[in-house]
């Protein structure tokens, strides 16, 4: 522990230890009247309403990829990286059109998990896991996403030991990591809810000081384009093309077009994302929350600017270089030469609070599809509630178990890359989550095929891909026809062409089709207004 | 008891109603997703090349179309005078915490 800059640590440890108390906390937070309820630990009740669903939504969608890995993209290949702010403007009129729908039969069903509601609407225990397959799978490299933004600020910080065993050298992590899981065991959902105030409040601050005090200090925003221009034009030995350019050139375009519709088609079908839709009390929870967590998307597209103000700042370049050209080092080394150390530890802990929300609200997200989809469907399929909620606290905890080993053995330089390949697989279930909330046309058979279809065509055109200095898993975006297209985009393409094909087939040759549990009327349902069910600290009468 | 409050169907919106709601989400997405309307340096506003004052300030044009959208797509549910027996909660029901 050389150079640990002790300012910086005490106050990171400071807001460490508040956030914990308050996740421990949170088992108390609107206490339910039977806790032993999986809709009580993996979703909070279902009682949030607009205020506290801004604040769980945010904290759960806005991860330490927004503040590691989109500034570190910025500053390693300009323009090129901002197509995280085009992604995350169009995912909310995208999230209004079918949110409310998944959140309707959701909760006319009674349905925890995406795998629930396409098990119940295909009839097809098949298609529920491979829904479910690949919302697990897709979750752990997120999670793993949100522990390398913890060791950024830890490795900046000086914190760890120079141990050659991986277990011990990351330590901290680990610890941190076993108080998350500690807490979230306990109080379930509604730990993150509560530390989202904590993390989204801190979130704000930082970039709002970052925003305006940062730029005075290295000689305005003139200054910080013509530096990050100067520094996008000259050529990179290894490729003998430029770093990147300050706009997106024309051959660019259709790649940061198709990232960043991919991405925004994917964000909701991510299970921590449905989790967070469906803990909300009602409908219209969903849609005022469409049009009010844009603000978030300002401070992600703030965030990203950050990436030409570490290119500005020569001491952070420098500290790069030494990292090995680490981009994800960029944000924590420009909050600690341009910070007070004060203020950089408020930055550092922004940065791991910020990572701590989603993981947890991953983690029980994917324990709430285990149990739902895995262990309920297949082998006790008359669980109790209180056996449902005792399996899901203990897969939450395999889960971070699981997202650890991710993070401490993968490559960590490009750690968007890591949920990018979650996004090819999880976009490969939008015909079966999002299609079928409009339509029952396609055959349950067609769609699994699809699926696995889609899946393999991802999967082996992302290993094909170098780049990064890597062979294999380099980037997301592929040729195809001679566009650079996310792959996820030319997967479901294929995926779709695949389903629609086989229906057809299906339906000519009338192979048997599953029974839908579900009416038309479940998908426009809405709570009962006067059972709102928990008000703050008091229990209602509930029926 | 798993199973939460019953639901309450809700009217459909009118035709006309869901038609504007379309085209004001289709443009909102649109203004991100057609990368040449914005992939240009020009007009800047200050030093801000226009690539990125545009999309910062596509940001609350995005959040005003939803909240308009909201506002024109609400609706009053079906069933409100028969919702249920004894469920009054007076100040509960749209009380947004």
């Amino acid at each position: 522990m050389s150079h640990v800059n002790v300012v910086s640590f005490a106050i990171l440890a400071a807001s460490f230890l508040v956030v914990t108390l308050i996740g421990f906390a949170g088992a108390r937070w609107r206490p339910a009247e039977d806790p032993m309820q999986l809709n009580e630990w993996g979703l909070g009740g279902r009682g949030f309403g607009t205020f506290i669903s801004w604040f769980l939504l945010g904290g759960d969608l806005y991860t330490a990829y927004t503040f590691i890995a989109v500034p570190a993209l910025v500053y390693a290949t300009g323009a090129a990286g901002f197509y995280a702010l085009s992604y995350t403007i169009m995912v909310f009129p995208i999230v209004f059109v079918f949110g409310p729908r998944l959140w309707s039969v959701a909760r006319a069903r009674g349905y925890v998990t995406p795998g629930e509601f396409v098990r119940g609407r295909y009839g097809s225990q098949g298609l529920g896991l491979a829904v479910t397959l690949t919302g697990i799978l897709a979750t752990m490299p997120y999670i793993a996403l949100q522990l390398v933004g913890i060791e950024s600020v830890l490795a900046v910080m000086g914190v760890g030991t120079n141990s050659r065993n991986t277990f011990l050298a990351n330590l901290p992590l680990v610890i941190a990591f076993a108080i998350l899981a500690a807490y979230t065991y306990l109080a379930g959902l509604r730990a993150p809810a509560l530390i989202a105030f904590v993390k989204d409040a801190l979130i704000y601050v930082t970039v709002i000081v970052a925003i305006i005090y940062i730029p005075g200090r290295l000689g305005g925003w003139g200054h910080i384009f013509a530096a990050a221009s100067a520094h996008l034009k000259t050529v990179n030995p290894a490729t003998g093309k430029p770093y990147g350019s300050l706009v997106v050139l024309p051959a660019g375009e259709w790649a940061y077009a198709t990232l960043a519709l991919g991405s925004a088609l994917a964000l909701f079908i991510y299970p921590h994302a449905v989790t967070g839709v469906f803990a909300a009390r009602q409908r219209d929870v969903i849609r005022r929350n469409a049009a009010m967590l844009p603000a978030y998307s300002l401070v992600l597209g703030l965030i990203a600017l950050l990436g030409y103000m570490a290119r500005a700042t020569p001491a952070v370049n420098a500290g790069v270089a030494a990292g090995y050209g680490n981009a994800q080092l960029s944000v924590p080394l420009l909050f600690q030469h341009m910070f007070p150390s004060w203020f950089a530890g408020v930055g550092y802990s922004a940065i791991v609070i910020g990572a701590l929300v989603p993981a947890a609200i991953m983690s029980i997200a994917a324990a709430n599809l285990f149990t739902r989809n895995i262990y309920k469907e297949l082998f006790r399929p008359q669980a109790t509630p209180a056996q449902e909620t005792r399996v899901a606290r203990l897969a939450s905890l395999f889960m971070k178990v699981g997202a650890l080993g991710f993070a401490l053995e993968l490559n960590k330089t490009f750690s968007i890359n890591l949920q990018l390949l979650g996004g090819i697989w999880i976009l490969q279930t939008f015909p079966a989550v999002v299609i079928s909330l409009y339509t029952r046309w396609f055959h349950r058979f067609a769609l699994i095929i699809g699926w696995a279809v889609g899946m393999a065509y991802g999967t082996i055109e992302a290993y094909r891909t170098p780049g990064g200095g890597q062979q294999h898993f380099g980037a997301s975006t592929a040729p195809v026809f001679g566009h650079t297209t996310y792959i996820a985009i030319t997967a479901v393409l294929v995926n779709l062409v695949v389903a629609v094909g086989l229906t057809l087939i299906f339906r000519a040759v009338r192979l048997r089709d599953g029974y839908d549990a579900t009416r038309p009327a479940d998908y426009s349902a809405d709570a009962a207004p006067a059972v709102a069910p928990v008000t703050r600290g008091t229990v209602s009468a509930a029926p | 008891m798993a199973q939460p409050a019953t639901p309450v169907p809700r009217p459909i919106p009118r035709p006309f109603i869901r038609g504007i709601v379309t085209c004001v989400l289709l443009v909102a997405i649109g203004g991100a997703l057609v990368v040449p309307i914005y992939a240009r340096s020009l007009p800047k506003l200050g030093p801000f090349p226009f690539f990125y004052w545009y999309q910062l300030l596509w940001v609350p044009v995005v959040a005003v179309a939803c909240w308009l959208c909201y506002i024109l797509l609400r609706t009053k549910p079906a069933a409100q005078d028969g919702a249920g027996p004894g469920q009054a909660g007076p100040g509960q029901a749209g009380a947004q915490r």
